[in-house]
């Protein structure tokens, strides 16, 4: 409010009225660390980018080694969550675990975001023929289940890491594309874009140069929704079998080997700590989005 | 009610529908057919006789005649045979586990709906008390938990603890038996199904809720001496619901979606668990008439919602 008037009538008699001058950014960030959840969300994500680098280098077994304890060991002293149906130490699959689902979580956000935001601006800018070509494509997607073409995908391109973030990618750009569109339809028509296209600015430096820094605030909440939506279809992928193979640990698989023995009724534990680790990582990112968004984009209501 | 221009909507709508069902099926169908492999692998059959059996189910063909043939088969009904089960109808088959698809998916639908507005309509009245921050919680743990945790952590406390607590009078029977199990068997996955869509819309409610409340005609209400519980559920709860049922759309795809992990987990024989197991065993034609069915289920749902849509907010034309 007080940013609207010229800093010389900002004062008076009784002392001044705008107190302390605040940037949108630094208000964001007061606001976010006064949110504890998101705040605890947020050192929980930390930990975890922690727990994953340290398993890149170093884990209590060797996560694949097959014979460490006795198979369906519950937890003791020395393997602190017990072990699997094959004798291999649980929390050093759970630690290697993590690697796929961050993998998979930021790699999907950062490729639906560069193609999302690309072919939603576009759409949004030049409207007419290419609006209309983009939306029928983006209505095409929508009409099937995204999980099923990304198992038919995956199935196609054969069983990889890599592969499991394509078919991902491939089924989830559609929301932050239709975002971007939605932004780009109402920022076009804004002076400053006038300004810009009677100023000469070409077609490209417009979208990119001048809608996009302000379409961005959403967008990149949108992303870090992205990013649990990713980890969750990459669960569900691997949960179903196809996932990253064998033996390569992650949390999805780690979760189907489980559940025969929950089913049989004499180990629930294998399927305990990949679900309990999944949930509270899904949950701490969705939080953490939400705090985001609370804190960045005051526009959004809840 | 139909003006002519809904009437016109509903065409396109339905033009689209038809148009994503091809481009759907096609796309599935080249996939499906460029895998390395076929059902004939476990024949262990080689040379001629494998080219007999190619040829006997036209798979020697080129691939665009191949889905020629299998559209001309889809108008009459026919998605052809199962090459897992030789010479298996697909049709039949594929019509019986959408039914048990169907139950299931009501079933979840019935839990969304129930749980999402009850607890989004609660949290709203009850606003930043503790009961609306346990709803809320609740909602955030509902799409943030994988329905498989849920359904493993039911199958543990319902199948499990609570038949050796209550020594095997009340418990979860697992797994399912017959074609459509029973109304006990289909409590846990319809529950496991319906937790994580109704997450959102308990979000929706809620803030719609919150909006419409602090609306003029309720304060009339109130004022004209109505009491408080007709006054949310008769007046504020039926505009309240016009936002929630724009994302009835994705909460149906939800389901969908969600059906073919939980009937693997639950063992139930419907869409869900035959799509995964046409996969494993290169049961193409399966594969392919399943996929086709989701597409035109949820163009159709799509389209329902959209049409529900301008029967509770008259306001909306198309």
């Amino acid at each position: 409010m007080a940013t609207l008037l010229p800093e010389s009538q900002l004062e008076y008699a009784g002392g001044t009225l705008a107190g302390e001058q605040v940037s949108l950014w630094r208000d964001g960030v007061r606001r976010l660390r006064r949110n504890k959840l998101a705040l605890a969300a947020a050192i929980y994500l930390m930990l975890l980018a922690l727990v994953c680098l340290l398993s890149l280098v170093w884990t209590p077994y060797k996560p694949n080694l097959i014979g460490t304890c006795e198979t369906y060991a519950l937890p003791t002293g020395a393997h602190p969550l017990g072990c699997d149906d094959l004798g291999r130490d649980s929390l050093s699959r759970l630690m290697v675990g993590s690697q796929v689902s961050l993998a998979v979580g930021l790699a999907t956000a950062t490729i639906v975001l560069v193609i999302g935001v690309a072919v939603g601006l576009v759409a949004g800018y030049f409207r007419g023929a290419v609006d209309a070509f983009i939306s029928l494509d983006i209505n095409i997607f929508y009409g099937v289940p995204p999980l099923l073409v990304a198992v038919a995908l995956y199935v196609l391109l054969g069983p990889s890491l890599i592969n499991i973030i394509i078919a991902i990618s491939a089924t989830g750009w559609m929301d932050m594309a239709r975002l971007a569109r939605g932004q780009a339809l109402s920022i076009r028509e804004r002076e400053f874009i006038e300004a810009a296209r009677s100023g000469g600015a070409r077609a490209g430096k417009i979208v990119f140069g001048h809608i996009m820094p302000n379409a961005l605030g959403p967008i990149i909440v949108q992303a870090t929704f992205v990013i649990p939506a990713a980890i969750l279809t990459a669960a569900f992928l691997t949960f179903l079998g196809f996932g990253v193979p064998p033996p390569t640990a992650d949390w999805g698989g780690m979760a189907s080997e489980g559940l025969p023995s929950l089913q049989g009724g004499f180990d629930p534990y294998i399927l305990l700590w990949p679900a309990v680790a999944l949930s509270v990582t899904l949950l701490a990112f969705n939080f953490f989005g939400d705090g985001l968004r609370d804190a960045f984009d005051p526009r959004q209501k809840r | 009610m139909l003006t002519r221009g809904t009437l016109i909507y509903i065409g396109q709508r339905l033009l689209l529908i038809v148009f994503t069902v091809l481009v759907v099926s096609f796309g599935v169908f080249a996939v499906v057919h460029s895998l390395p492999g076929n059902a004939f692998v476990s024949d262990r059959v080689h040379g001629n006789a494998l080219r007999i059996l190619l040829h006997q189910y036209g798979l020697d063909l080129p691939i665009p005649v191949q889905y020629w043939n299998f559209l001309k088969g889809v108008v009459h009904g026919n998605l052809g045979v199962s090459l897992y089960i030789r010479d298996l109808p697909i049709t039949p088959l594929v019509l019986r586990e959408l039914s048990v698809s169907a139950m299931l998916g009501g079933a979840a639908l019935i839990v969304t709906i129930g749980l999402g507005i009850t607890f989004g309509v609660l949290a709203a009245v009850r606003q930043n008390t503790w009961v609306d921050y346990l709803l809320t919680s609740i909602a955030v743990v509902g799409y943030s938990v994988p329905s498989f945790v849920i359904a493993s952590l039911g199958i543990l406390i319902f199948g499990q603890w609570l038949n050796n607590v209550s020594h095997g009078a009340l418990f979860y029977p697992e797994p399912w038996t017959g074609t459509y199990g029973t109304l006990a068997e289909l409590s846990l996955p319809a529950i496991a199904l319906g937790f994580y869509t109704s997450g959102q819309i308990t979000r929706i409610t809620r803030a719609s809720m919150l909006e419409v409340i602090q609306q003029d005609y309720i304060r009339t209400a109130r004022a004209k001496g109505l009491e408080n519980r007709i006054v949310i559920i008769r007046h504020a709860l039926r505009n309240a619901l016009v936002p929630v049922t724009s994302i009835l759309g994705p909460t149906i795809i939800g389901i969908i979606t969600g059906s073919v992990v939980i009937e693997n987990i639950f063992g139930i024989p419907g869409l869900g668990k035959e799509f995964v197991e046409s996969i494993f065993q290169h049961d193409y034609n399966v594969t392919v008439g399943v996929f086709t069915i989701y597409a035109v289920l949820i163009g159709f749902a799509n389209l329902t919602v959209d049409l529900v849509y301008t029967v509770i907010d008259p306001r909306i034309r198309y």
